[in-house]
């Protein structure tokens, strides 16, 4: 007991708040979303937000070596749920990824992130790369990261899918994987893509070309980014005032609770929202680097911290592009803020292997 | 191995240090975008956004009462009822329609109706589903209406006539305007014909509208703001709603026309024109094949007949050659003439109606009994242009400039117009055809009824439906000349010679002065006369003469003026006069004026 209050007490409290700020911005725009169906939604994202802090304490206070030892056994037991998901599963948003478990509906494919970046930390951190023989040793991770990312690919989650893909990449660059094979991808990429194209489906196709002129089709595929502007963008600098956003109370705003929350908080909050919650989550992502950086700390927490943090940064960036067209709508949520529970969980866990990082971090320094 | 590590550690903050600044130049190109869209096109997407929800329903004016002389409407505004959606979607509207066809029938016209709609360039959000909803059809919606959230229910007042047929040509009809100004104003309705068509600027009113928010899907969230229509300005009229109806009644089944003026105000108190169509009917919108029906009626409903029928004057005529004869040619009344039932010009006999002759006659007398010799041997001292120049100061061969649209002037025949329109001199024959009201002149039946107001009045009378002040100039003629002219007119119904002597009116209080007169509609052939004249009852309907008979009443304080035409019935004296007496006598007793 007096070691957990002890444990309790030394947690990294600053960025625990910061991610409970978010959260709570998270409550105000899910409640101002769902005014129309009434409170449940509210309450159900409530309970999924104590589940997730739940959770985030729980892997907090465990020791980080317990996830480096079975990195490996989480990954296939991930990996395993994405394949049921994929092929029994059943369809949300146009995608084979749910899955029930004792009655919660999961979505396998936001365990698989953090399973895959335990992985590959691991991988990278009892084989160091040297010699040109050890050279082909990154078939290994090459397969961890392609594995998921096909899989999620037929679900078709392309949003989920394309993160994993860039989590991968970003874990290669900063393990210190030669640039050369950086120049080798793109490479690749660029002779396959006319291939990889048509292995696209129409809809995703049809994204990605409306992302190029959404007013070529106002009422069709290009819907829903003209009215995510013209929410943000009605906005203003103070904004129209929560609950008072006509854009989405009135329903011209597409999944406004979701993927487009963003767009709702711009129109009732304005710039000023926006460039603060912008702030915020800038601010978790150096409290995140300060705890992994800090160079007494083992290769595998500092991986697995800067992945985690560099995972809940491209989501929110990706997110806040896609919902002002910079980039095509994939169907990424806003982590913390979005309705959602399994991405809303496994950030929070997320969170908690950094803490626990930080945490064993200090406690093996009071052992010395 | 320590060295390894370091190297290691290096590469790993290098390397993170690269994707730090990654994420700070996502943010930077991020916060960019947002102050793109917030700040410097903040007016643009907020007009967007209001474009989106903020829907305009055009509110369309009421027209404005039209009164008669004694304050009773005679066409007003009933509120319609309407079914209405929002016009964006297109899939919604038409399964939306489906939907309801479940509850309420729709016709084949409506259907149209609501296709022409869509395509319409409307400033209205809305489209109209359903209209003219009965009492049973609202109820019925109202009940179900839980199923139908994008409908909405919305009054519009609509012209209604309380009297459909008896008004039809005075006031005329509204219908959807063809203008290109009004294309964004899909339901407005403006005067198609008659008193609607001519006083449309006053009656129409301005146009107002609604600002309504709307809810993505179509329904309707609130009213934001409403800005009120206009309504048209109320018009009085010198119509006496009961003697309309009444002379409406009359004419039932006839084809003909009766205006009754005021001879004073030149206020036209009645004026008919039958067959007769419904207003209402056109008002609401006809349906094709009553239209045809009404075209290709031989009667002709849908002609003014008292403002654009074209007649012979006939006998009534006969009063603008006496005064022409006593003004200008110094004509002494008094000279007689023999009438033997004919005369010879050359070697042409003209005859008179009285085939036995009416034997020795002065010019009072040959007004009375309308003598056609008497006439003849007129025509020979008078000259065609003198006779049209007086015939103009009687409205004859001119229009009256009555407030109806379509009036036609008729024609009133001169030299200059004979040889430019028939390349021909005139000949005295036609002078002998002209001075009996036959030939070439044509006249309508308000050009009849304002001749004898002028007559009975001694003024430049100008007929006017719209009630309003009026002076006019004095006639340049002799009074005792029109006296002359009066008193024969008197006697034409009140001495027992007179030829509407049977029309005498039968209160002795008032007496009615008038002339009867016959519309040939044919030349009647030498071979024909040989064997005796048909009678026109024996003659196909539409060679019968027209009846005609014009007059005024009270002879010692005129009022009112009349003028009936009977389309082939035969000779005014049987049936045009008797009707007018009919006519004159129920405005006289009713105090109409």
């Amino acid at each position: 007991m007096k070691e957990l209050i002890f444990k309790f007490k030394n947690l990294h409290w600053t960025l625990i708040s910061l991610v409970f700020f978010i959260s709570f911005v998270g409550i105000v725009m899910i409640y101002s979303a769902s005014k129309a169906e009434g409170l449940n939604p509210t309450y159900s994202h409530i309970s999924k937000l104590i589940l997730g802090i739940f959770i985030m304490f729980s892997v907090a206070m465990m020791n980080i070596n317990l996830f480096q030892k079975y990195a490996y056994i989480l990954y296939f037991v991930g990996l395993f749920f994405l394949i049921y998901a994929t092929f029994y599963g059943f369809v949300g948003k146009g995608a084979r990824r749910w899955i029930n478990i004792f009655g919660v509906n999961v979505q396998p494919s936001e365990i698989m992130k953090i399973v895959l970046i335990l992985a590959i930390a691991k991988f990278f951190d009892e084989k160091k790369i040297q010699t040109f023989k050890e050279h082909l040793f990154i078939i290994f991770p090459i397969l961890l990261i392609v594995l998921p990312f096909l899989i999620i690919l037929k679900q078709p989650d392309l949003g989920t899918g394309l993160i994993i893909l860039s989590l991968g990449f970003v874990i290669f660059f900063i393990v210190g994987v030669n640039i050369k094979f950086f120049i080798l991808c793109f490479i690749i990429f660029l002779i396959s893509s006319p291939i990889l194209w048509n292995t696209l489906h129409q809809y995703q196709k049809q994204r990605l070309l409306t992302f190029f002129d959404p007013y070529k089709d106002p009422l069709g595929t290009g819907y829903h980014i003209i009215q995510s502007e013209i929410a943000i963008g009605s906005g203003g600098f103070f904004g129209k005032g929560w609950l008072k956003g006509t854009q989405s109370h009135l329903d011209y705003l597409p999944e406004k609770k979701t993927d487009f929350i963003f767009s709702m908080l711009g129109e009732e909050f304005g710039f000023m929202g926006t460039i603060s919650i912008i702030g915020l989550f800038i601010l978790v992502c150096l409290v995140g680097y300060i705890i992994s950086n800090n160079p007494e700390k083992d290769f595998f927490s500092k991986v697995v911290g800067i992945s985690i943090i560099t995972n809940f940064f491209l989501s929110a960036a990706l997110n806040m592009a896609m919902v002002m067209g910079l980039t095509p709508v994939v169907g990424i949520p806003l982590p913390l803020v979005s309705f959602g529970g399994s991405s809303l969980v496994m950030t929070f866990l997320g969170f908690g292997l950094i803490l626990s990082s930080d945490l064993s971090h200090k406690i093996n320094k009071t052992k010395y | 191995m320590l060295n390894k590590n370091i190297q290691d550690l290096r590469t790993f903050q290098k390397r993170t240090l690269i994707l730090g600044m990654g994420k700070a130049f996502f943010s930077f190109v991020l916060i960019s975008k947002l102050y793109y869209l917030q700040i410097l096109n903040k007016s643009k997407f907020g007009k967007l956004s209001d474009t989106n929800r903020v829907k305009i329903r055009i509110l369309y004016p009421e027209r404005g009462v039209i009164y008669d002389s004694t304050g009773n409407k005679i066409a007003e505004n009933r509120i319609d009822y309407q079914i209405t959606i929002l016009k964006e979607d297109k899939n919604k509207i038409k399964e939306n329609i489906k939907k309801l066809s479940n509850f309420l029938s729709f016709s084949k016209e409506e259907k149209v109706f609501i296709e022409k709609n869509l395509k319409k360039n409307s400033l209205d959000d809305f489209i109209i589903v359903k209209k003219n909803l009965s009492w049973e059809e609202l109820e019925i919606f109202e009940y179900y209406s839980y199923l139908f959230p994008y409908l909405s229910i919305n009054k519009q007042k609509v012209r209604n006539y309380d009297n459909g047929l008896a008004f039809s040509h005075a006031i005329g009809y509204v219908g959807y305007s063809t203008k290109k100004k009004d294309s964004k104003l899909q339901e407005l309705k403006i005067g198609k014909t008659g008193f609607e068509q001519k006083y449309n600027s006053l009656l129409q009113g301005k146009e107002g509208l609604q600002k309504i928010e709307s809810h993505a899907s179509g329904k309707i969230v609130r009213l934001l703001e409403a800005k009120k229509s206009k309504s048209g300005k109320n018009l009085d009229t010198y119509i006496s709603k009961k003697l309309q109806e009444y002379c409406f009644k009359q004419l039932q089944g006839k084809s003909g026309s009766v205006v009754v003026m005021n001879v004073n105000s030149g206020g036209i108190v009645s004026l008919v024109s039958s067959p007769s169509f419904d207003i209402n009917e056109f008002s609401y919108g006809i349906r094709e094949d009553r239209w045809n029906l009404l075209i290709n009626d031989p009667m002709k409903p849908l002609l003014n007949k008292s403002i654009s029928g074209l007649y012979s004057p006939g006998s009534t005529f006969k009063l603008i050659v006496a005064l022409l004869a006593l003004n200008e040619i110094g004509f002494n009344p008094n000279q007689k003439f023999f009438c033997n039932g004919h005369l010879f010009l050359a070697d042409h006999k003209f005859h008179c109606w009285k085939r036995k002759g009416h034997g020795l006659m002065d010019l009072s007398s040959a007004i009375e009994e309308s003598c056609d010799c008497y006439f003849y041997n007129l025509a020979n001292s008078i000259e065609i242009d003198k006779l049209a120049e007086i015939s103009n100061i009687f409205s004859i061969g001119k229009k009256t400039g009555i407030d109806l649209p379509n009036e036609l002037g008729g024609l009133m025949p001169n030299k200059k117009w004979k040889s430019e329109k028939k390349g021909d001199i005139w000949h005295l024959g036609e002078t002998y055809n002209a001075v009996i009201g036959q030939g070439f002149t044509l006249s309508t039946p308000l050009q009849i009824a304002t001749m004898i107001s002028r007559i009975a009045a001694g003024k430049k009378i100008k007929p006017s439906i719209l009630r309003k002040t009026q002076t006019f100039e004095k006639l340049n003629i002799p009074l005792e000349h029109l006296n002359f002219v009066r008193k024969s007119m008197y006697n034409v119904v009140n001495d027992y010679k007179g030829t509407a002597f049977s029309s005498k009116l039968k209160n002795n209080k008032y007496q009615m002065a008038g002339k009867t007169g016959t519309s040939q509609v044919r030349r009647i052939s030498l071979q024909e006369r040989e064997s005796g004249v048909l009678e026109n009852q024996e003659l196909p309907y539409n060679l019968r003469d027209h009846s005609i008979f014009a007059g005024y009443a009270p002879f010692d304080n005129p009022r009112l003026a009349i003028s009936v035409i009977l389309e082939h019935h035969g000779s005014g004296s049987k049936f045009a006069a008797p009707f007018a007496k009919k006519v004159i006598d129920f405005a006289l007793k009713k105090n109409i004026s």
